[in-house]
């Protein structure tokens, strides 16, 4: 009984820290109608700052939590508001995911700059945890009791704030309709920014409150996940509700003490269910939450994509091979495998082009499904041993149809809902997978059948062969990867161009609109989330096999998320966004960092710059997401509207193509190194538009932007000149006026001026 | 009986009602007119019927059956097709694909085998869009983008049209050549439920009209009826003196 008891309040205090953190999410989220994915990464920072006062520089303990909960947090609500999230208005669902997934990343980076994260830092509980009271034969700790009153005083402050406050009942109309609040004497701005300045602050306090409940040693990623937990506890309210999100909060702290108490300890994988508890509750509540109501989209978002045709798309798909076979020329071997690790990606990375670019669904762990396709493979898909070892080509079908179908099993339960829910479903996917089925390293016995699904942590992956085509040459890797790469983007091209592809654009567009013309929603997205899956799968085993080996890390969800982030930077409806996500998120950072690291070790005098600017490089991709939200179509999109002006300017273009020709030739003859033609190669591409604006102005320019360019506005004519007969006579012409007529009065006559004079006179 | 019926149908939100037992009917071959001040419910009662709203209580029937309970999709499969208020397009495919795009629904949800190439091509030139086929859905001004919307109705054959202010936001002419596509159209059978605020459009085309307002139909008739009763002029004219 005591056991119980004891067990029932730990819950309790881990329900009540997770009622904080969630009802700062659900505060954001109805207020801003922005889903905070960086919530628990802010939670995150705030108790590293803590750490960094109370035990880096030994300030008092309630200095710190004064200059981190009452100011830091605050602060820090209000300037992602001001920065990032008042511009976030009119965008897709899918660009707000995407920047608060950037700011997560960014917060994570920052964080592992400043704290090493191989150190360990030990946070404890307040007043000690030696502090404590008994109750009836339960010891109850300060720490709890603090969690515990905090939790109840901030649950009656936010119901009274919203059913007694006026700017709590503000609040509540501020998503729906802005522009009402607007009209009535609101500023709906203000409010947001309290309500991101509230919400970040409880997120802060939450991280403060939970880290020593769980053992006491800060970890980034672990704490950075707390919103996966905020989020389960939420969606008992349906995000909407803060009295249910506590009260799911309450079940979900609850069930993970008990499981903790009374589940065996002999079970190998009790520990793991543990963790991933949150990730299966959430599902469980995913499949019982009614249906969404449809409503009209009726926002004009400013994502716009170019469609290609098909036989453009396989042009380019053909120029994309016939480029990366020259580039082999260049490169050693190691870059080789490098970048042919680097196209799987981007095969990955495809399976978001189908799923979000043309569906305007998200999936925020695709890695993990490629992790699911890798396992099937390793297990079921290789022949041979030791050096021998070979993927079969159908280990490789099978595998990609077990994906498939694990897709489609996992994104059922949140495709009645709301895109928002299928993107959390996918993210806690991802997680359970790496915290379930990627720690099952330890062999156990089954119905008879002894396995473990992820052997000893790490699956020797070996390269696939099918018939003569043996991939085990990395350049022959590297141009099949290619190859398949662009023959699945000519597909889904091809895809886009048809009945299927319009279906999706419509879905995607105003599902209430296709809804109302007959389509099956649910059926259309479990159909494309399956294909994305399959695509994800292939693109997974190839990952593995091209890295050789693998483990539970290569598939984290954090590395899910910079694949996605960078797609979506990229351009999410574009080939080409792809091919750039995946390139750099794949390798392009890897050997950013490590080419600052080398230098590093290069030159000892200089380490601490060259680290600091490796470091800065991984910042800077998150900064770069979270400029996602001012260019919401992507680099390639302007890229591609560079060069579209360029059409009618041949010679810029043929220029441009020698240019490069003579770099090529240059580096291929040793005259230049492999990075001078990198760097001047991205700088050719780059400057070629504008090149071509200053050089043939003409051909590039619009219409409107030449005449723009070629003289003044009409109506600001004779401002900064004299008025001459010339200008007046080009006036007449542009509003069509007859010419040569010569009009009215000019000035008022001279008579009447005297008249007024003799009148003044008189 | 009509093709499609309302039978005491109620909509709340919280506390407040929005449509309060409202029973119309929408006939064949007829544009029935559903008229009343903003906020009279008549968008709810529309995304009602086309399942797009869930009501407390009431019946919504087609050609005699029940399909309250039927989802959105259900609904156009057995032949009704509806237009948005806030339009509703299908912002990143051009104006032919939006059409097209619903023959590509109807072929890939329902056993309907239809040219959809061909029974585009007639559409937009039945509705005279034609000459704006090739555009971009977000070039196209308002005023053609509400017929892009009842092309795509067109589209999924419909044996019951609804349509959600049609009119506003086009043009004079552009009003008068809708006009005449709505007359056409009820001429060969289909039953058209009209919501609009452009009053002569309305009194011109229905032979029915309701007045709804607070969520209650005050008022069912002929235009001439409905011009003459006095209670529609003092609920519903006389309203809007008091808000002018």
């Amino acid at each position: 009984m005591t056991t119980f008891l004891t067990f029932t309040i730990l819950g309790l205090v881990l329900g009540s820290v997770y009622a904080i953190a969630a009802s700062g999410l659900v505060l954001t989220y109805n207020t801003s109608g922005i889903f905070n994915f960086a919530h628990g990464a802010q939670a995150m920072l705030g108790t590293f700052l803590y750490w960094q006062l109370t035990y880096g520089w030994g300030w008092p303990m309630w200095l710190s939590l004064v200059v981190v909960v009452g100011v830091v947090g605050p602060a820090m609500g209000a300037i992602l508001h001001a920065l990032i999230m008042k511009g976030l208005r009119d965008t897709a669902d899918v660009t707000k995911i995407v920047v608060t997934v950037a700011i997560l990343l960014g917060m994570l980076y920052l964080s592992q700059w400043i704290w090493h994260p191989e150190e360990a830092r030990i946070m404890e509980m307040f007043f000690g945890s030696g502090a404590k009271i008994e109750f009836a034969g339960v010891v109850i700790r300060v720490h709890e009791i603090i969690c515990l009153v905090v939790a109840a005083a901030i649950a009656v402050g936010l119901r009274l704030l919203f059913t007694r406050s006026r700017v709590g009942v503000v609040m509540r109309g501020a998503v729906d309709d802005p522009d009402l609040l607007r009209r009535c004497g609101h500023n709906p701005d203000r409010v947001a920014a309290l309500s991101w300045a509230m919400g970040s602050t409880l997120a802060v306090l939450a991280g403060v409150l939970i880290t020593p409940i769980g053992g006491g040693a800060l970890e980034a990623n672990a704490l950075t996940l707390l919103v996966i937990d905020a989020f389960a506890a939420a969606m008992f309210g349906r995000l909407r509700s803060i009295p249910r999100t506590f009260v799911g909060a309450m079940v979900l702290g609850m069930t993970a003490t008990y499981v903790m108490a009374y589940f065996p300890t002999d079970w190998t994988w009790s520990g793991n269910f543990r963790v991933s508890l949150p990730m299966i509750i959430l599902f469980v509540v995913l499949i019982v939450l009614p249906q969404d109501r449809l409503r009209g989209a009726a926002i004009r978002t400013r994502e716009r994509y170019r469609v290609p045709t098909v036989r453009k798309a396989a042009v380019w798909g053909a120029v994309l091979v016939a480029v990366v076979f020259l580039l082999t020329l260049l490169m050693e071997e190691t870059s080789v495998t490098t970048f042919a690790l680097g196209m799987t990606f981007a095969i990955i990375a495809l399976s978001l082009t189908v799923l979000t670019g043309y569906a305007g669904e998200l999936n925020l762990a695709p890695l993990s499904f490629g992790a699911v396709a890798t396992i099937v493979a390793f297990h079921f898909g290789v022949s041979g041993t030791g050096l021998a070892a070979r993927l079969t080509l159908w280990g490789i079908l099978l595998a990609v149809l077990v994906t498939a179908v694990v897709g489609g099993l996992v994104a059922l339960p949140a495709l009645r809902l709301r895109g928002l829910y299928l993107a959390l479903a996918t993210m806690a996917f991802g997680v359970f997978l790496s915290t379930m089925v990627l720690r099952d390293t330890v062999e156990h016995t089954l119905f008879g059948r002894t396995f473990s699904i992820f052997p000893n942590g790490t699956l020797i992956v070996p390269p696939l062969k099918i018939g003569p085509l043996d991939l085990r040459d990395p350049e022959t890797f590297l141009l099949t990867a290619t190859a398949l790469f662009s023959l699945i983007a000519v597909g889904l091209v091809a895809l886009r161009g048809s009945g299927y592809g319009r279906r999706l654009a419509a879905m995607k567009d105003s599902p209430a609109a296709a809804a109302m013309l007959g389509q099956n929603l649910v059926k259309l997205k479990f159909g494309v989330f399956m294909i994305s899956a399959a695509i994800a799968g292939l693109g997974g085993v190839l990952m593995a096999s091209a890295s050789g080996s693998v483990a539970g890390e290569n598939f984290a969800v954090m590395a899910s998320l910079g694949l996605v982030m960078l797609t979506v930077v990229g351009g999410i409806g574009y080939i080409s966004g792809a091919l750039f996500g995946g390139l750099m998120s794949g390798v392009g950072f890897t050997i950013m960092v490590g080419t600052f690291n080398d230098l590093a070790a290069a030159t000892p005098a200089m380490e601490t710059i060259y680290k600091s600017l490796g470091q800065l490089a991984m910042v800077a991709t998150a900064l770069i997401g979270m400029g996602v939200g001012k260019n919401p179509s992507g680099t390639v999109h302007d890229i591609i509207e560079g060069y579209r002006s360029l059409r009618k300017a041949r010679p810029v273009l043929i220029g441009g193509a020698v240019a490069e020709a003579v770099l090529y030739v240059l580096t291929l003859t040793g005259v230049i190194g492999n990075w001078w033609f990198a760097i001047l190669s991205a700088c050719l591409g780059m400057m070629l538009p504008v090149f071509g604006k200053m050089i043939m102005p003409e051909a590039v320019l619009s219409e409107e932007e030449l005449a723009r360019r070629r003289s003044t506005p009409l109506e600001l004519e004779g401002i900064d000149e004299p008025y001459t007969e010339e200008l007046r006579r080009r006036l007449d012409r542009e509003l069509g006026l007859p010419s040569g007529v010569d009009r009215a009065p000019r000035v008022p006559a001279p008579r009447a001026a005297e008249e007024g004079d003799v009148h003044v006179v008189a | 009986m009509s093709l499609l019926e309302t039978r005491g149908i109620t909509v709340r939100f919280g506390g407040n009602t929005a449509v309060d037992d409202v029973s119309i009917g929408v006939d064949e071959g007829r544009i029935t007119g559903l008229i009343g001040p903003n906020g009279a419910g008549k968008t709810t009662l529309f995304n009602t019927v086309t399942g797009l709203q869930k009501p407390a209580s009431g019946r919504v029937l087609l050609d005699g059956a029940d399909i309250t309970r039927l989802a959105p999709a259900r609904r156009a499969h057995l032949g009704m097709a509806r237009t948005f208020q806030r339009l509703e397009l299908f912002l990143s495919l051009s104006v032919r694909d939006n059409v097209r795009v619903a023959g590509d629904i109807l072929r890939a949800n329902t056993r309907h085998r239809v040219d959809v190439d061909k029974e585009t091509d007639r559409v937009l030139s039945r509705t005279g869009l034609g000459d704006i086929a090739h555009l971009e859905m977000s070039d196209v001004p308002t005023g053609r983008a509400r017929v892009v919307e009842v092309a795509r109705a067109l589209m999924t054959s419909p044996r019951v049209l609804l349509l959600d202010e049609p009119a506003s936001g086009q043009t004079e002419q552009e009003t008068e050549d809708f006009a005449g596509l709505l007359a056409g159209l009820a001429a060969e059978g289909l039953a058209i439920c009209l919501v609009e605020h452009d009053l002569p459009l309305v009194m011109k085309l229905c032979s029915t009209i309701h007045v709804l307002d607070y969520g209650a139909v005050i008022a069912s008739g002929t235009p001439k009826e409905i011009q003459e009763s006095p209670e529609v002029i003092a609920a519903y004219i006389g309203t809007e003196e008091v808000t002018a």
